[in-house]
């Protein structure tokens, strides 16, 4: 069970009761930073981390109980002292000059009341704590008290460059605790296959003219061990949709593609095959590509959805009822035969939207494609008769991302009311609310066993669902920027999140730790993908290139003894430099969309924007 | 988008070397020349609307000019019209426990498209085609197209594909008004639109419907199917129609 930081109805109301004197404030601060200043080193980088939020509370609080000037000069005074990646806060803070302000700008209000949180070592607290309980500075003992959740842990102090990696969201850091809940990382259990052997296959290997063999091979591909996994959740921990037949042959086709898949490593890179949208003056500001690279679809800001064919094979649409009743149901080629000929195009534009659409997603089974709009509404296109079947109405504010489930039927989407909705095609309300971001939802994934859902948002967090109940099971900080972009590996243990901070980090979900962190990209990352078998990392961003990260490296030896998983930090090494295995450069077309052929092809997608 | 050029001081008017010195302090370095313009328009357009609002409140309250308080009732008004925000953090919390207390529902195997109730998508035809034949003028007491209502049914989404589906056609007459216990089965109804005799009136096609009716939704195993019947009075012509609506909606038309 996973304590959740609710807020007090009444701690609303009474969250900025008049704290002393205002004219006293700056002095309140003053003396704090002059104290901290003077500790011992060890302690100076983890006590300067109460700077940032103590500044905020103290300001917001004057300028609640409309002391003007006050606040101004106080703002005006310590602005700068604060840490660098706070500035594009601190900006829309300084327009915050009055009480009415403050009203109607809800992140200000949740920053307000909820606590900030700090992760602080045991000496280091009762350092300040002594310090602060001294008659004259009591005031800002209660400030502290007050606003401020002061989660110790026992262990060395941290250093600053180890608190700079893990600070910089809107909440602070996540509480220890928040980080414990197990969750079942580990994948579903792939069915088990008869995969009948091809002719085709067997062309090139029998040349001697030596009649064939054919025998059905057993797929050995994910089975190996009959016993459960012990990180893998129940098979019916969540209701999934059974396969069907054509599920099935989907599975046959990618397990043969699956043996044809290249092995890549630092000494095989993968081709990068670059899909341009030229002359997108419609602005495309969404793309998503089917799992077997058949299809790709791109989202555009004039709220129209283009999907095109990647393959010589023309998209079709169904025929009319009154054709289809003249159709021979029993002959083998029914599916062909159901389509119709005269509809054949490479491209199918989808109109319906009224705002742009920000995200889209193919189902597995290829027959339904998502798409998510400004008009607030997710819609469910038919890819079979190219038409919009159904619209999915709950955030009333713009949706900015959503996704298929692996297997299809669930679907989850985030939008600018900081919730993340989880749905299934056939209801028309959402099953789950994951509440509890302080800022818009920006990106949402599932995980590959499909029990959990990962969403990065505007307050620079990522947190981790469960599927089951809701329950938020993992908040990860560290990021500096709103988060745009989440990648699971395939094994299903580890995350890669993207921010526009440039820095692609990497976390730990079993223990809930940041094991990694990649330095490179100069902009904005908007995509990331793992390599069919994990063994790459693709990030693509605004800065025009495609980077290549060594996954195997940066993943093996953790040491993810006790003590770190108590104490939730270990020392990352600075190996950015060693893991980047190549830098890709485009023709100034930013990398909206990533994906990894079953082949270990890595295709990408960006509009062509002359500058 | 191209950098913002800043307007040389002869050539800008003040108001928008303001609006670029604002966006320059939000921390906006690269916007494309017209957003000056835009934001502008806003800024006088909201300002504008504020006062004239604020003039209509003073003027209620018989004040001889327009002060302070009236511009901030204004505002305020006018915030909570346009300029919604989201719902607060409390709420959504609030929401989504109960939301997430209900267990995940089962999933049926073998229902193809797995689609919401047909009210609820986009695939009915927005559109229905006027029937060719002309409606008979009425008199009281004559009968035309009775609607059939069933209590609690589950439509089957329509698909466009193959086949046709094969009904079992049970006719029930007109006239039933006991009840009838059904176990899952599709049900062809039709019902004759009965014509006074004497009268040549081309008759009215009768409405077939396809209703699959799900026992497991409705809590006692019996369901009563009535029917209506209408007198046609001209009256209650537009009434007739008004229900026929409502019911094409909610139901398969095949």
């Amino acid at each position: 069970v996973v304590v959740e930081d609710q807020p007090d109805v009444s701690a609303v109301l009474s969250a900025y009761n008049q704290q002393g004197d205002p004219t006293l404030y700056e002095e309140y601060y003053s003396g704090l930073k002059h104290f901290i200043e003077c500790s011992l080193d060890c302690h100076r980088a983890e006590l300067s981390q109460l700077f940032y939020p103590l500044f905020v509370h103290m300001y917001l609080e004057l300028v609640y109980n409309q002391h003007e000037s006050e606040a101004k000069s106080f703002f005006e005074r310590f602005h700068g002292d604060q840490e660098c990646y706070y500035q594009d806060d601190l900006r829309v803070l300084s327009s915050l000059t009055k009480k009415e302000h403050m009203k109607g700008n809800e992140t200000m209000l949740d920053f307000r009341t909820s606590k900030f949180v700090l992760r602080i070592s045991r000496d280091s607290y009762q350092l300040l704590k002594r310090h602060l309980q001294e008659k004259q500075n009591n005031q800002i003992w209660n400030i502290v008290q007050e606003h401020l959740y002061i989660d110790i842990f026992d262990g060395m102090p941290r250093s600053k460059q180890q608190i700079d990696a893990m600070v910089g969201s809107l909440a602070g850091e996540a509480k220890r605790e928040a980080n414990k809940a197990k969750v079942f990382f580990g994948l579903l259990k792939e069915p088990e296959f008869d995969v009948p052997l091809d002719d085709e296959d067997e062309e090139g290997e029998n040349e001697e003219g030596k009649p064939k063999k054919k025998k059905p091979k057993k797929d050995n591909v994910g089975s190996k061990s009959k016993k459960q996994d012990p990180n893998a959740p129940p098979q019916n921990r969540i209701p999934l949709p059974e396969l069907k037949d054509s599920d099935k042959l989907d599975k046959v086709m990618n397990m043969k593609e699956a043996a044809r898949r290249v092995r890549l490593g630092p000494e095989c890179l993968p081709s990068i095959c670059f899909y341009t949208f030229l002359n997108a003056y419609q602005g495309l500001t969404a793309v998503d590509i089917t799992d077997d690279s058949s299809m790709i679809v791109g989202g555009f800001a004039d709220s129209t959805v283009r999907v095109w064919s990647v393959t010589p094979k023309k998209l079709r649409s169904v025929k009319t009822a009154a054709d289809l009743s003249l159709i021979d149901k029993e002959s083998d080629d029914v599916l062909e035969r159901i389509m119709d000929e005269k509809t054949a195009s490479e491209l199918k534009i989808l109109y319906g939207h009224s705002g742009p659409v920000y995200g889209t997603s193919f189902s597995p089974d290829r027959n339904y494609l998502l798409s998510c709009s400004e008009d607030g509404t997710v819609r469910l296109w038919s890819l079979q008769t190219f038409t919009c079947l159904v619209g999915y109405k709950g955030h009333n504010y713009p949706v900015w991302d959503t996704q298929f489930s692996p297997y299809g039927y669930y679907f989850v989407s985030g939008g600018h009311d900081r919730v993340a909705r989880l749905w299934a095609t056939d209801h028309y309300q959402p099953l789950r609310i994951f509440a509890g971001h302080l800022a818009d939802v920006t990106c949402t994934r599932f995980h590959p066993n499909s029990n959990y859902i990962a969403t990065g948002s505007a307050d620079r967090t990522i947190r981790l669902w469960d599927v089951l109940n809701g329950n938020c099971v993992r908040i990860f900080t560290g990021h500096k920027g709103p988060i745009h972009a989440l990648a699971f590996s395939p094994n299903g243990r580890f995350l890669a999140t993207g921010a526009t901070d440039g820095r692609v980090l990497l976390w730990d979900i079993g223990h809930g730790l940041m094991v990694g962190e990649l330095k490179g990209h100069t902009d904005t990352i908007y995509a990331l993908r793992f390599s069919r078998d994990g063994e790459i990392l693709a990030s693509g961003s605004m800065d025009n290139t495609v980077r290549l990260w060594d996954a195997v490296k940066a993943f093996e030896d953790l040491e993810t003894d006790d003590f770190t998983t108590a104490t939730g930090h270990i020392n990352l090494p600075e190996n950015s430099q060693d893991l980047l295995l190549g830098t890709y450069m485009t023709k100034s077309t930013p990398v909206v969309h990533l994906h990894f052929t079953r082949r270990n092809l890595l295709l990408a997608a960006g509009a062509y924007s002359s500058q | 988008m191209e950098a913002a050029k800043m307007a040389s001081p002869k050539s800008a008017p003040k108001d928008a070397q303001v609006m670029a010195q604002i966006l320059k302090d939000m921390g906006i370095t690269e916007y494309e020349p017209r957003v000056i313009n835009q934001m502008l328009e806003f800024a006088y357009r909201y300002v504008t609307t504020i006062l004239e609002d604020a003039k209509i409140y003073s003027s209620h309250a018989k004040k001889s000019s327009v002060d302070a308080d009236d511009v901030r009732l204004a505002i305020q008004c006018r915030t909570d019209q346009s300029f919604t925000s989201p719902p607060p953090r409390d709420f959504l919390l609030d929401i989504a426990r109960q939301k997430n207390q209900t267990p995940l529902p089962l999933i049926k195997p073998y229902s193809g498209p797995r689609l919401p109730p047909d009210r609820y998508c986009l695939t009915a035809p927005n559109y229905r085609l006027k029937a060719l034949q002309k409606k008979v003028s009425s008199t009281a007491g004559r009968i035309t197209v009775p609607r059939l209502s069933v209590g609690a049914v589950s439509s089957r989404p329509s698909t466009p594909t193959l086949g046709t589906p094969s009904a079992q056609t049970v006719s029930v007459s007109a006239k039933v008004g006991a009840p009838v216990s059904l176990a899952g089965q599709r049900f062809t109804v039709q019902i004759p639109s009965s014509q006074p005799p004497g009268k040549s009136a081309t008759p009215t096609t009768p409405t077939v419907q396809n209703v699959l009716i799900n026992p497991s939704l409705i809590s006692p195993k019996n369901i009563l199917i009535t029917t209506n019947m209408v007198a046609q009075g001209t009256a209650s012509d537009p009434n007739p129609l008004k229900r026929k609506h409502e019911d094409e909606d909610d139901y398969d038309t095949l």
